[in-house]
This record gives structure tokens, sequence and C-alpha cells, in this order.
């Protein structure tokens, strides 16, 4: 039997498959479009073509992330606290606080044996989200993916006094302009955003072991400012974006067994292209 | 006969005025840049050009704005608040509350009879609800800031934004585009958002008639519009919206000084 999990972020969709003893076959993300069901479509079939399987060879399939309910052919809908916080708990037994950083938004979680006891979020706000970098980054014209080797240079830390994502992007302008050196504001926009997110997460009690996840924990620079914002170590999974989808697959795996027990397993074949909006551009 | 100047450095315009004996007789606005002093300099040299003057002419100098430090040349700084609500009782006297729209910071202020401030509310350390906010989707949609508001005057049915974060705005902005919304319907969805913006701050400081809207913000006709229809009633706005906290620099630059108790000579 497999279980497939999917998770359509803001700015990543993640898919992942796994068997019945919940081990990792595969995994595939791409950036999400406005075109949510298409792109879910793609990245699940990738997934499966990575494992060798087909769509009918799945048993049950979560999908989680802002962008859950666009994914027709998923049996159900989680929120991608719940997903999240039983995808870390996988990787980190030992687990009590979680943080996510990702495109749009940032997640403090805590963590109970795998279960979510409570959470803080941002609050429509792109402060203290990977945006803040995404964004200032394109500012200063380096790609995203740089700006943690970049801000390892810096002598020093630029002050950045905006927590506004648009009124940084004006700062750091103005800073380049008096001369300041890129990776000294590099290092100052890594810092602002950790202790912008340590901020957030100092409102629950945060217990060892803590653990950084999302898109943003894939930023060595961001590890490294994060660890010096909260005073304490941080567990980053190898493949920090995809703990959600993991999540999601490990609950599609508990939720298939509860709906054997209750006899209300899903019936019928699935299909990725007829639920697609786009079904006949991919003809 | 005494010449006085206002500077007024905000954080996208930089826009000043020069008077002569309380009346107006030039005035200047130009992009802020990176380089405030830079600017500064040049929207002096301007006014002086305008005036027929040279820089020794001037009586007297006060700067505003976030800025106001760059003004290397200013007697005296004074906090913009201050500076608009002197400005408005130039322009609009009978004016009991102001509404200014910059791009940093939209304000909105209450004045007592004699044009003294008496309360005000302003957004802070967020673009939700600044002028800025309309910078950041015209770039989007690809229009001069100019045309905004006539774009924004042809919409039939303008879109609502999930948030207030402007940078959450753009990238709604980008999905509507690609979803084939008309940009009329996007600018629109704007000036509505930054108009309950402005409405809210208002109903903090209490709202009492006549109002005054100041700032680039009513530049924007389509804006004016929205606020009157958000609040109900109907707004003065300047000729020249722009330059009100300037032209209130200058006023304040016309007053003579009281120095805080204890700084005056022995």
């Amino acid at each position: 039997m497999y279980f497939a999990g999917i998770d359509v972020g803001s700015t990543m969709t993640k898919a992942v498959l796994t068997n019945e003893g919940g081990e990792l076959l595969s995994a595939v993300k791409g950036p999400t479009g406005p075109e949510h069901r298409r792109l879910a479509n793609e990245v699940m079939r990738g997934a499966l073509e990575q494992a060798g399987l087909q769509i009918d060879d799945i048993s049950y399939i979560v999908a989680t992330g802002y962008g859950r309910v666009n994914v027709p052919f998923a049996d159900r809908q989680v929120t991608e606290l719940s997903c999240h916080a039983r995808g870390v708990f996988s990787l980190f037994p030992g687990v009590k606080t979680a943080i996510d950083i990702g495109g749009q938004d940032v997640k403090c979680m805590k963590i109970n044996g795998g279960r979510l006891i409570g959470f803080v979020m941002n609050d429509k706000c792109a402060a203290g989200t990977g945006r803040f970098l995404e964004a200032t980054a394109a500012t200063l014209g380096i790609r995203l993916e740089d700006m943690g080797d970049i801000a390892s240079k810096a002598t020093k830390r630029v002050q950045i006094s905006n927590l506004c994502t648009i009124f940084a992007q004006q700062e750091v302008v103005a800073l380049l302009s008096r001369g300041e050196p890129l990776e000294n504001i590099v290092a100052g926009l890594h810092i602002a955003l950790a202790s912008r997110v340590a901020a957030l997460a100092q409102r629950l009690v945060i217990e060892p072991d803590l653990a950084l996840t999302g898109g943003v924990a894939m930023n060595t620079g961001m590890v490294r400012a994060m660890r010096e914002s909260l005073g304490r170590d941080v567990l980053v999974p190898e493949e920090p974006l995809l703990t959600g989808a993991l999540g999601a697959a490990i609950i599609a795996n508990e939720a298939y067994r509860e709906a054997a027990e209750d006899g209300t397993l899903p019936t019928g074949t699935r299909r990725l292209e007829e639920a697609t909006f786009f079904a006949e551009e991919d003809l | 006969m005494n010449w006085f100047v206002g500077v007024d450095v905000g954080s996208a315009y930089s826009k000043g005025v020069i008077t002569k004996d309380s009346e107006l007789v030039g005035w200047h606005v130009i992009s802020s840049g990176a380089n405030y002093r830079a600017s500064a300099e040049v929207i002096r040299k301007e006014l002086v050009r305008q005036a027929g003057l040279s820089e020794d002419d001037l009586t007297g100098t006060v700067s505003t704005g976030v800025g106001a430090d760059n003004v290397y040349f200013a007697d005296r700084k004074a906090g913009d608040i201050v500076c608009t609500a002197r400005g408005i009782k130039n322009v609009f006297p009978q004016a009991r509350t102001v509404i200014d729209i910059g791009s940093q910071s939209t304000r909105a202020i209450r004045l007592s009879e004699e044009g003294m401030v008496t309360n005000f509310a302003f957004t802070e350390k967020c673009a939700a609800g600044s002028g800025r906010f309309i910078e950041v989707i015209a770039n989007v949609l690809r229009v001069d800031l100019s045309q905004f508001g006539p774009l924004s005057a042809r919409s039939d049915s303008p879109i609502t934004f999930s948030t207030g974060c402007a940078v959450f705005g753009e990238s709604e902005a980008i999905t509507r585009v690609s979803e084939g919304i008309r940009k009329e319907n996007i600018a629109a969805g704007v000036n509505r958002a930054l108009a309950s913006k402005a409405a809210s701050l208002v109903r903090r400081t209490g709202l009492e008639e006549p109002c005054a809207l100041c700032g680039g913000g009513a530049l924007n006709d389509a804006l004016v519009r929205t606020i009157e229809d958000e609040l109900g009633i109907n707004l003065l706005v300047p000729p020249q919206p722009q330059i009100v906290t300037a032209l209130g620099a200058a006023m304040i630059a016309a007053t003579p000084a009281t120095p805080a108790p204890g700084t005056g000579p022995k």
C-alpha cells in the first residue's frame, strides 16, 4: 500500500509518496503558480514517476497547505499546522517546538508526541516570512539562494530598521547608495528576519528539541541567524521544504486505517487529468 | 522683505515652497531618490531661482519630513504633523480634520478652531494604507502614478485585497492580472483598500467637518472620491495638495521660535 501527501504552499508545491511502513519513496517540488490545480497534478505525476507507481496504486492522499482545496484528487484536506507537526515529529522524535518559515507565512508550533498543542503565526503581513528575503534579494539584484553565502562574508551587520518588507526594500536601496557593502546589508536582513521570527516564537514557551523547517531553512545564513536570535540550537531536516507533505502522507496512512475500520474507504478510480481545469491543454 | 523656505523631504518626494511675507511665491517637487541631501539642495536652488534671489537673501528655512535632518541649510526642524496642520490652516482655515496621504504614511489630524492640533493618528511601520501601496501596484500594472486615478475611475467591479500587506497585495495583483482581471478593477481595489484605511484612521481621531485631504495621494482623483464615499462627506482638496506640509514649514519659519524652557540665554 502507498500513501501520498501533497503540500500546496504559497511559493512551492511539494508531493511525497510513502509505503505503508512510512518509508519515503519519492519527493517532488515545483513552484506554485497561479494555476494551483495544474501544478498539483504535475508535481503528483512527477512523484509517481519517480516511485514507478500509478495514481491507482495510491491508497489515500492527503492535501495540505494554503492551496489544499485545489487538489481535487485528494481524499482529505488537513491544515498545514497538523501536517507540519506530524512531519517534523517523524524526523525528530524529540521535537517539542518547531518553526516553519515559508514563502508567505511563518508558523511556530508546540508539539507533543507528534500532536499540535499550540501555535502562533504571522498575521496578514509579510514581515517574518520568506517574502522578506525574496523581495529584498530582488531589490538588491541577487539570487535568493546566494543570500546565505553573501551574508557569511559580512564584516559587520547593518541594522535594518524597517519591519515592513516594502519599506525595507527602500531602506536597502538607501543603504547601498550610502556605500554600505552588499554583504553587510544582506547579513543585516538575515538578523532582522530572524529576530522578527524569534519574537513571534517567544510568545510560546520554547522547549527543546527545536526544529526549523520551511524553504527559508535551506538558507544556512538564516539557520545561523535563528540560532543566534533564539540563543538555542536548532535542528534542521535534510529537506526542510518537505515536512508538511511528509506529515500529510503520514496522516494519509492513519486516515486510511481508520477508514478501513469504519468501512468508509474511498471508492472509484482517481484520475489526475479529469480533475484539472486545464485538461484540454494537457492532452 | 522676508523670504521664508519650507522643505519637506518625504520618503518618495521632496517638496519645497518659498514665501514672501507669508505669500506663496514658488514651489518645487522632485523625487527624493536615495540622496536626501542632494534633493534638498536641488529644491533650494530652484526656489531661489523662481523668486529671483540668491541663497543669502533667505530669511529663514524650516525642514520637515523623514529626511528633515538632511536639509543641512535649515535653521530649524519641525514635526510633520504640526507642519501639515499649519499648511492646511493657510489654505483652508475652516478645516477641522485633515487626512494626509504620503508615500510612507497616511495621517489623520484633528484641528481646533484656531488650527491647533488636538489629536492625530497615523499608519506606521507598515506600507498598508500608505501611498506606497499605490506606487507598488502601479508598478505591477505598469501605469504611471499620474494615470492611476483615471484608470481606477473606469472600474466597474473593484477587486478586494485579502490582506492589507502591500507585499502580499503585490503578489495578489500579479495573480489577478494573470487571471485576466482588468487593470482598472485592480487599481480601484487599491484605492478602496487605502480609502478604508484612511477612514479608519479618521474615525480614530474623530471626524469633524470640514475635512481636508492633502499629500501626494490627493492627486489621485479616484482615491479622493472613494474616501468621500467611504466617509459620506465632501473633502476639501487644495490645488497643490503635495506641498501643504512644506508650506506649513515655511509658515513656521516665519514665526519666531519660542525657545524651549531652560535653553534661552541666561
